[in-house]
């Protein structure tokens, strides 16, 4: 296979690689939100219930996690799995994962927050939604975001783990060009990719960042 | 831009309740039967079988590749059709329905030649690697047929892909590869250096392949074995042996099928 070709195909590979990472980014923060929520919960049983899933999402391999809930439908309700359901499974396995993990970082940022302005937001008149959108979660954003970048690229290096429900990303594809054509330039290829994009990555939350530190 | 990106991030699944499809499970690693072409297909002499198959059938081919550990899971479930891959028959007879079985093939150890392994004996304290979940492995398993050699290695080590496994080879961390002989002589072919790879004469075995469905899907498979036989009168199997060099190994001639 010529050189181009095999850039052409992975960077078809990466356009799906990209898919697994924007998806699984769209819903894991918000959804990491509502988990510290849950986490930080005065009701006992359900803060309880969120730590075991904070404990197993993070104690059990995310390729496990994936195989669970692909197949999962079939093992257990004995639904027919095809088509579109291997991308969906992806996605909802990374979710359930990333989730968990920015979970712990929002609640790490939240309970930062000094106790004392609740106390100035609450003197001012502002109700507890608002202290929270307004005054605390601007603040916990920014100290955060470098946890926050950690994870977002970590993110981009796990999403070959996809190659566990053979699912077409781009290092499942530079796999497949090697063992067809005996070599492992592919995975130089694969190597480049990964860091480029990771560079870009680390660039944007750089400029956020600077964004953010409008006090300093 | 947009466009074209979510397009690639919903792939649009097929939902067929009248056959209209055949979704073929493949191990896109494993090249002369299924693997990546120059220009990014899929191809290889299973899938080309297949989609010759197909458009006998009026099917669609649904080309899956998928990965060989997890074959059982991606069958049962429905994900795919069918196996179909230089997929051995020997050992899982009553795992699955079965085909008529086209190739004849043997799993044969493969060593640097410069080694001075000559024989199978000459395995012994050797670190031997083999595929997981493939026919190899199960043979050096088995009481019945290599057990006995395979305690003689060193190690028996499980790899998941053969072009690590011949990397590993030529770098010497492995003394011997155990495989399918149709892959063996692929891999000596297109390697760069593969000249200093050869098969050892004694073989551990022999073996066919067949296709396999699940188990009591008979309606399907009785359907792909009358579409082979037809493939088999007009010329058309034997042309696809030919062009994956197979010729020496398929076992379904004219003759045969009457």
């Amino acid at each position: 296979m010529k050189l181009e070709m095999m850039i052409s195909q992975m960077t078809a590979g990466m356009v799906k690689t990209i898919g697994i990472f924007a998806w699984t980014l769209i819903f894991s923060l918000p959804f990491g939100l509502l988990i510290a929520f849950g986490r930080m919960s005065k009701n006992k049983i359900l803060s309880t219930i969120v730590k075991v899933y904070i404990s197993i999402m993070r104690g059990t391999p995310l390729m496990l996690q994936l195989m669970v809930v692909f197949y999962g439908p079939y093992y257990l309700l004995g639904l027919n799995i095809g088509g579109s359901w291997r991308f969906i499974a992806i996605i909802i396995g990374f979710t359930l994962n990333y989730g968990a993990y920015f979970a712990e970082i929002f609640r790490s940022g939240i309970e930062s927050m000094p106790v004392g302005q609740y106390e100035a937001s609450k003197l001012l008149g502002y109700s507890s939604r608002q202290t929270f959108f307004l005054v605390i979660l601007p603040q916990v954003i920014k100290r955060i975001l470098p946890a926050v970048t950690n994870e977002i690229i970590t993110l981009v290096k796990d999403t070959s783990l996809a190659f566990a429900l053979a699912y077409m990303e781009m290092f499942t594809i530079a796999k497949q060009i090697a063992a067809a054509n005996t070599t492992f330039l592919p995975f130089i290829i694969a190597a480049a990719f990964y860091y480029i994009f990771n560079l870009l990555v680390a660039m944007v939350m750089e400029m956020i960042e600077k964004k953010l530190s409008y006090y300093h | 831009m947009c466009v074209t990106v979510v397009g690639a991030m919903f792939p649009m699944g097929t939902f067929a309740e009248e056959r209209t499809s055949l979704k073929v499970g493949f191990d896109a690693e494993y090249p002369p039967y299924g693997y990546m072409d120059e220009n990014g297909e899929y191809t290889g002499f299973d899938l080309e079988l297949a989609k010759a198959v197909c458009e006998l059938r009026g099917w669609e081919l649904v080309k899956v590749p998928i990965n060989w550990d997890s074959k059982d899971m991606e069958l049962a479930s429905g994900s795919i059709d069918c196996i179909w891959n230089g997929f051995t028959i020997n050992g899982r007879e009553d795992d699955y329905t079965w085909s008529v079985p086209y190739v004849d093939n043997s799993q044969v150890i493969v060593v640097s030649k410069k080694s001075g392994i000559e024989k199978l004996e000459d395995l012994a304290g050797k670190i031997v690697g083999v595929q997981a979940a493939s026919a190899a492995l199960q043979v050096l398993q088995d009481e019945e047929q290599q057990k006995d050699l395979a305690d003689t290695f060193a190690t028996l080590q499980e790899f998941s892909d053969y072009n690590s496994a011949f990397v590993e080879l030529q770098a010497g961390s492995l003394d011997a590869i155990a495989m399918d002989i149709g892959v063996a002589n692929y891999q000596i072919k297109t390697r760069d250096k593969g000249d200093q790879f050869v098969i050892l004469e004694e073989s551990l075995n022999s073996e066919q392949y067949g296709i396999g469905f699940k188990l009591g899907n008979t309606e399907l498979c009785d359907q792909v074995n009358e579409s082979l036989e037809e493939l088999v009168e007009d010329g058309t199997f034997a042309e696809l042996a030919e062009k994956y060099e197979l010729t020496d190994m398929v076992c379904l001639t004219s003759d045969e099928a009457e």
